[in-house]
């Protein structure tokens, strides 16, 4: 498959912390899932890819560009779309006028050509109806969806997202993952999260991340298989768990080193990811 | 699709496109308030009327206050939201300029000539200390821009000019005075060192343009000073990991 986003040995340190810590890899078409505690460096990373910040160290490219100079990041912002996790607006602004503004700003200065983009990707988002409504009066969900809407404007090639579903509600939640899952067909789009559920129906590859570094690359089905064998219920929590909870009938799921002769259990997504945090020296796999 | 059909844009294209948009999301009521507190200094020397010191004193109080509501210029919500576009920031920068600045020529004429003429200090010279306090508080506010990731900095840029506006006067030995009366002998030398200090705002301003880099490492002892003043916009995590 094409790789559209190749990053070797990106590093930033923030003081004494490096929060990329060597990380290098090849994204492709689709939905990409980065997952991680906080802290990890997902953010840094999505903001030196979305060229919002520069690495101190190491390189990457974006559908070939280089950001590396100043007209090669010029370039790479052209096709790029950031939805930044704090996505700030104008309140006084009409999710019309300020898509429209980031319109322009991503350089579609033909009037009409660019107001009919902005009516698409509103429409698009589920936004066309309340198109001219001031956006202090929309609720946090729709405010988010004007955000994903700026970033989605311009049609760009790499879709960068940084924790969109925070704060959304079940029902926003999935109809932000259905919106997601439109914007992935045909362009890459790199999916920062801390719902595991969201990966696992969205992503068709997951990176995990912690300490600056990737643990894990791979499958959602690969990532899950981390944890085959090593997910058992019992009556009580088992002092070799490395994390285990009461379910609500009242038995034990953990997940680490099963006892011998333990009731073990289908491994989910996040049982591979908990366990990919815990080792110390996960192999990057894929 | 769109991308396909999009030709490379001029950036005075672009800029052209951006003054509505941008004209709207300028802090015009911080201004108003700004501007508003100038005229009502500049209105008492008229009313109250008073010596050559007097005025200038309060004139300089309108020079302070115009400068504290330039310091806002910059201030924009939706800087997250726009950081990785293709028009650059000095484009977007100078078109706010652009933009204020016939409105802000236009409040300091009618400041000047709301002075009786008896009483008003010399035009030039006074024009000379309000067009650097309006430099010093665009580069400091463009400084704030480039090293921080607050999308409003004004209120921390204002504050600072201010504490620099009083504790100038206090601090800087004779020999650098810059704010001297009408009639001393120091007048003429004052006025050259405000001119050196408009051009070392305007190097400053002309270097700080440039798109914002990450912030450097802050040392330990300020780390918490700094982030109560700059509040990080990124990552869940603690300040090491603001960028």
């Amino acid at each position: 498959m094409t790789v559209t986003v190749s990053a070797s040995g990106l590093t930033l340190r923030y003081g004494a912390t490096r929060a990329l810590d060597d990380v290098s890899l090849r994204l492709t078409p689709g939905v990409t899932g980065l997952l991680g505690p906080n802290g990890a460096g997902k953010t840094t990373l999505l903001r030196v890819l979305a060229t919002a910040v520069p690495a101190d160290s190491g390189a990457f490219t974006v559908l070939g560009r280089d950001p590396g100079t100043a007209r090669g990041r010029q370039e790479v912002r052209r096709a790029l779309g950031y939805l930044p996790q704090t996505p700030g607006f104008h309140p006084d602004f009409t999710p019309f006028e300020f898509v429209d503004y980031v319109a322009i700003l991503k350089e579609l200065t033909d009037r009409a050509g660019r107001h009919r983009e902005v009516r698409r990707v509103l429409a698009e988002v589920g936004l066309g109806e309340v198109r001219g409504k001031r956006i202090r009066k929309l609720s946090g969900g729709m405010r988010q969806r004007v955000a994903l809407a700026a970033a989605l404007v311009g049609d760009p090639g790499f879709l960068v997202l940084d924790e969109p579903t925070v704060g959304l509600d079940p029902e926003q939640r999935l109809r932000f993952r259905e919106l997601i899952a439109e914007a992935g067909e045909g362009r890459t789009v790199l999916l920062s999260t801390h719902q595991t559920e969201d990966v696992a129906m969205l992503c068709h590859r997951v990176l995990v991340m912690a300490d600056g570094r990737i643990r894990f690359d791979g499958t959602p089905a690969e990532l899950a298989a981390r944890a085959a064998g090593r997910v058992w219920s019992s009556t009580a929590r088992d002092a070799g768990a490395k994390a285990g909870w009461r379910t609500g009938t009242g038995a034990f799921r953990n997940v680490g080193d099963p006892p011998e002769g333990a009731d073990l259990l289908e491994p989910t997504l996040e049982d591979g990811y908990l366990l990919a945090l815990d080792d110390e020296h996960a192999e990057v796999t894929a | 699709m769109y991308r396909l059909r999009r030709p490379w844009t001029a950036p005075s294209t672009a800029a052209a496109a951006l003054v509505r948009p941008v004209w709207r999301g300028l802090p015009w009521r911080v201004w108003g308030v700004a501007q508003g507190a100038g005229t009502l200094a500049a209105g008492l020397i008229r009313v109250c009327g008073g010596g050559p010191l007097p005025a200038l004193v309060l004139l300089r109080a309108a020079v302070l206050a115009g400068a504290l509501g330039l310091a806002f210029l910059l201030d924009d919500p939706a800087r997250h939201t726009t950081a990785t576009v293709p028009v650059r920031r000095v484009v977007r920068t100078a078109l706010r300029v652009a933009l204020v600045a016939p409105v802000v020529a236009v409040w300091w004429t009618a400041v000047l000539l709301l002075v009786p003429g008896s009483v008003r200090p010399p035009v030039w010279d006074i024009t000379l200390e309000a067009g650097t306090a309006s430099v010093l508080a665009l580069a400091a506010a463009t400084v704030a821009v480039r090293r921080t990731d607050e999308p409003e900095p004004g209120r921390s840029v204002a504050t600072a000019l201010l504490a620099g506006a009083v504790l100038a006067p206090l601090l800087l030995p004779a020999r650098w005075a810059l704010f001297v009366a009408p009639g001393d002998p120091g007048w003429a030398a004052a006025h050259e060192r405000w001119a050196w200090v408009l051009a070392g705002a305007a190097a400053l301003w002309a270097v700080s343009l440039r798109e914002p880099r990450r912030r450097r490492t802050v040392r330990a002892p300020l780390r918490s000073a700094f982030r109560s003043v700059f509040r990080s916009p990124c990552g869940t995590s603690g300040l090491s990991r603001t960028c």
